[in-house]
């Protein structure tokens, strides 16, 4: 389905478009949730308020702003950024790394069904330090770029080329798996 | 604007990130609309960001999906027969609230207005100078003017003098010399007022270190009375004023004259008729 007509049936409240963005998205866009809130059940809860979220104020997206896409994971990322710095997450949370997520995936046979054959160690292959800290923080974390700047003292500018040069290797590996 | 640097600046993934303020948004939206690279570039990241969203992430378990759709059944159309088809042409047109139209139309007119403001400025930069240079120009013809005029007065004054005073023309030659055997000058000579005009018809020219000097040529000997430029031909050179010669002459002499004549130097003479 084209993006225009996915956006007009979503806006005209159609169950049957609502259900294919749905089967498009959801692994996506739980993605962003559960990386960041690694707790399931508030990861879904997340989820849940999110995309009722999505579709409730599909007519506030604007497709001159960007792509549906970057606009949904936006809510998401930036609902779960929200529910990890409420009371309901300890300050503990951000001490998870990419490998916890790694080995949570892998020790959770609940959800290691779902997880098909890219995993996310191959995706993070080549980064390297500098990077690997960009993404753990940023997308695992819930980081933003101007808190790891403020938090651990390093130049904006140097902040934003990591992230450029981190998703470029991410980048590299998606098309290469 | 160096595209390439805007593209690996980072500003383009923190903007997928959605972690840019609404004024960095707006300009990389802008951006990317009046760049084609940029554009591209963008549609590759946020294609690049959903296939690593999509890889990292897991689907949800069917209750969380249960649950969604019972919490948007209250939201959905009761008309369960739009289909995917015709759900585009029923869709609810939404019009731009008012103030977003004026907004666009406003940022239209702004960037018009300064299109029209630089092209006006380089306009007036371009007639200014072109108005600096007549003024040159006018002022260099005004300077040549003047002196077209100071010129004709003078010759008028001259002329006056000429036709007015009582001048007897003395003929210098140098034929009865061996210096410059077809050298010609006229004198004119008006006694009583004591009035000397020389015209050359012909001088060879010297060089640098030399000049003709004139001698009248009277009880006292000769007296320099003035230098006479060679190159001048044919206009008359006022010389110092005379009162009592028998004859003139002209000699070569040191550059700016000498107190006596060189007499081996002698190039023209003509006596008072």
């Amino acid at each position: 389905m084209e993006e225009q007509q996915l956006i007009a049936g979503l806006r005209a409240k159609d169950r049957k478009t609502t259900e294919y963005l749905y089967e498009k998205y959801s692994r996506a866009l739980f993605g962003v949730v559960s990386r960041i809130i690694f707790d399931k059940d508030l990861a879904e809860e997340v989820f849940h308020d999110s995309f009722v979220k999505i579709i409730q104020k599909i007519n506030s997206y604007d497709e001159s702003k960007g792509r549906l896409y970057t606009w949904m994971a936006n809510i998401c990322r930036n609902s779960a950024i929200d529910k990890t710095r409420s009371k309901e997450i300890s300050q503990s949370n951000k001490t998870n790394t990419i490998d916890d997520f790694v080995y949570g995936f892998e020790s959770n046979s609940d959800t290691l069904d779902h997880v098909n054959g890219i995993g996310v160690k191959e995706l993070m292959n080549d980064l390297n330090e500098d990077q690997h800290f960009i993404i753990e923080h940023i997308y695992f974390k819930g980081y933003t770029h101007s808190e790891i700047s403020e938090e651990f003292d390093i130049p904006l500018g140097t902040v934003k080329s990591r992230v450029r040069a981190a998703i470029q290797v991410l980048k590299k590996n998606i098309d290469s798996i | 604007m160096d595209i390439q640097a805007y593209i690996t600046s980072g500003k383009l993934e923190l903007f997928l990130l959605g972690e840019l303020s609404e004024r960095e948004r707006a300009e990389v939206v802008s951006m990317a609309a009046q760049y084609p690279e940029i554009q591209q570039e963008l549609d590759e990241l946020e294609q690049a960001m959903f296939d690593i969203d999509n890889s990292i992430g897991v689907v949800p378990s069917t209750v969380v999906k249960t649950k969604i759709f019972d919490s948007l059944e209250s939201e959905f159309k009761v008309d369960t027969k739009s289909s995917l088809g015709t759900a585009p042409m029923e869709g609810k047109v939404v019009p731009l609230s008012p103030w977003k139209s004026f907004a666009v139309a406003a940022s239209i007119v702004a960037v018009l207005a300064s299109a029209a403001a630089i092209f006006y400025a380089g306009k007036f930069y371009e007639k200014e100078q072109q108005f600096t240079a007549l003024l040159q120009d006018q002022s260099v013809m005004a300077g040549n003017l003047n002196q077209v005029k100071l010129e004709f007065e003078e010759k008028e004054s001259q002329l006056d003098k000429l036709v007015a005073g009582d001048f007897r023309l003395v003929k210098l030659k140098g034929e009865s010399l061996n210096m410059q055997k077809d050298a010609s000058v006229n004198l004119f000579w008006d006694q009583s007022a004591n009035e000397v005009f020389v015209a050359v018809n012909n001088l060879n020219e010297l060089s640098e270190e030399y000049d003709y000097q004139l001698w009248a040529i009277g009880d006292q000997g000769p007296i320099g009375i003035g230098l006479v430029n060679e190159g001048m031909k044919m206009t008359l050179q006022q010389m110092q004023a005379v009162a009592q010669a028998g004859a003139f002459a002209i000699t070569i002499e040191p550059k700016g004259g000498s107190e006596a004549p060189t007499l081996d130097k002698l190039v023209v003479i003509g006596n008072v008729a």
